[in-house]
């Protein structure tokens, strides 16, 4: 998904669940900011690394991709952008370990890792409710891909078919371009190139697929490389709307309004007034519809949303003391990004899976392995207080 | 990491500071041990891609193309390997060609890495680094008919994987879970 989903949409659904202008805009933020916490990003704030919530792709070239460097790798891509729907998936055929072990990470909604991460944000703030609904978010958008490198789930081949509404279809081509734009006109789209190595970061999450499950307007028809030749068809006007009312449905959760979150549940009600609206942004053929999203989102709440802005709170976290700077919007962010990495990591593990690497739980074993992750320790300490 | 995979990169890294230490020891046999060795990797890599396709790619849309691969290489590590007896200039280029592209790149890259503001000095330095020493294998061994160079090369780069192999098996890796 894109800033309109991610910052703009965000911000109309958080407005629907209840959350005042300015609590929304911090959602919507934080939110937005996970597509940009990339350590290059941590360096210069003098932040901890281990909060990075994304690799840049100057990052991600020099990425290692020996055990340590591919589970690193995993452990952002699988937490923030493509949430694993279900840990104990089994393959159609008899396969090996190391085969099911990247297959049980593919992306997809409702899994219970969705409800873990809804739930881990609860009470911890707006950026966490943020990084929530980014992860949740993406789970529709990114599904049938996985957070890892692999060829053998992750690649695509020449069968890639666009669908219109009129029933129509038409092949997509792939050019390999970074600097080249999408050119929706002709169907031609910008991915990654084929790389037969199977830990390649060609091979990461859609890349082979390009930009295609980040657009809210299309439908498309493809082979999937883990599906055996099984077709699957992505809608995703239909999973964009989705997404939005289970955002709104976890909001109310996040905000007390309901007691409970469960997967499956959509609130379409709230959503009854502008259904049409949401439709037409969803159906409008452009790359970018933040301008629509931010309409509405105006509409809603009767006050101009400020446009993203990445150095917006930069300065304040740099300013902060060191006692101080987990108190402050981003030390919040960096606090809410360490417990969702910490908690898919551990999901992962105890599943039998080392892909993203090892975790250490700290009530039978004491604090243990990457240091950054200490700073998770302090509502403990309070509370021993 | 497990401790098995600690002790096993330990281990590795122990060989490659062996070998690196005897190539140096003795130079006037590198070139045949640099080819046999080289031989011997792409046999491995080729049986690995082998194993790729048996556990993994057949599952895959596509995936006896990495069969295919396989075949190529092992093929390949065959013909690196009768090439062993051959003049020394053949190898000598293609060395030299993997240093001057390799350099070139890191050029290039950590000028884009500066452009975005990231760290860039590292990479630009051991990029000239690269191109330098294709330089001076092109000038030493070709000019000058001096080969040793080229082992040297080698054994540095072996020493390199064996720290990089070190400071990795001794890293923290963990990730706390606090519920």
């Amino acid at each position: 998904m894109n800033p309109d989903f991610h910052y703009y949409a965000t911000y109309c659904a958080a407005i629907l669940a209840g959350y005042s202008h300015e609590e929304s805009q911090d959602i919507a933020h934080s939110d937005q900011f996970v597509d940009l916490c990339s350590a290059t990003f941590l360096t210069i704030i003098k932040a901890p690394l281990s909060a990075a919530t994304t690799q840049l792709q100057l990052e991600l070239m020099d990425a290692r991709t020996d055990i340590v460097g591919l589970q690193d790798i995993t452990r952002i891509w699988s937490s923030f952008h493509f949430l694993p729907r279900d840990l104990s998936a089994e393959p159609k055929k008899p396969s090996s370990k190391k085969y099911r072990n990247k297959y049980r990470l593919i992306c997809g909604p409702n899994g219970e890792l969705v409800k873990s991460t809804v739930e881990l944000a609860k009470g911890k703030g707006m950026q966490a409710v943020g990084v929530a609904m980014h992860v949740l978010a993406d789970t529709w958008a990114h599904q049938y891909f996985a957070g890892t490198p692999s060829l053998v789930i992750n690649n695509t081949n020449h069968y890639f078919y666009e669908c219109f509404p009129d029933g129509s279809e038409k092949k997509i081509r792939f050019r390999h371009s970074v600097s080249a734009p999408d050119d929706l006109e002709n169907s031609i789209y910008t991915a990654s190139l084929y790389v037969s190595s199977e830990n390649s970061i060609m091979n990461l999450g859609h890349g082979r697929a390009g930009h295609l499950p980040d657009y809210g307007f299309i439908r498309y028809k493809y082979l999937p490389a883990w599906d055996d030749y099984e077709e699957v068809v992505k809608d995703n006007p239909s999973d964009y709307k989705h997404a939005f009312c289970q955002m709104i449905t976890a909001m109310k959760y996040l905000r007390g309004v309901n007691d409970s979150f469960e997967c499956g549940q959509y609130d379409f009600d709230a959503i009854s007034d502008i259904e049409e609206d949401i439709e037409a942004i969803l159906g409008k053929r452009q790359v970018d519809a933040s301008d629509d999203w931010k309409a509405l989102g105006e509409k809603l709440s009767g006050q101009t949303i400020t446009p993203f802005d990445i150095e917006r709170y930069k300065e304040e976290y740099k300013n902060a003391s060191s006692e101080d700077k987990d108190s402050t919007f981003l030390g919040r962010f960096i606090l809410a990004a360490l417990a969702q990495k910490s908690m898919v990591t551990n999901k992962i593990y105890t599943s039998g899976n080392k892909l993203a690497g090892y975790s250490v739980d700290y009530k039978k074993q004491g604090f243990r392995g990457i240091d950054d992750f200490r700073r998770l320790l302090a509502p403990e300490k309070e509370a021993k207080k | 990491m497990n401790r098995f995979q600690r002790l096993k990169d330990i281990l590795i890294a122990l060989i490659l500071t062996a070998f690196g230490v005897t190539l140096i020891l003795v130079p006037e046999e590198g070139y045949n041990d640099i080819i046999l060795v080289l031989s011997l990797l792409i046999a491995v890599y080729g049986i690995r891609l082998l194993w790729y396709y048996i556990t993994m790619s057949r599952h895959m849309v596509g995936g006896k193309s990495s069969l295919y691969h396989a075949v190529i290489v092992l093929d390949l590590a065959l013909f690196t390997g009768s090439i062993a007896t051959m003049n020394n200039f053949i190898i000598l280029f293609y060395l030299l060609g993997i240093f001057a592209f390799g350099g070139v790149i890191n050029v290039l890259r950590s000028l884009e890495a500066k452009r975005y503001g990231a760290s860039w000095r590292f990479k630009f330095f051991s990029g000239v680094i690269s191109v330098v020493f294709a330089i001076a294998m092109l000038v030493l061994g070709v000019v000058l008919g001096n080969n040793n160079i080229l082992v040297y090369g080698f054994s540095i780069s072996l020493f390199y994987s064996a720290a990089v192999r070190i400071y990795n098996a001794f890293r923290k890796t963990a990730i706390v879970y606090i519920q």
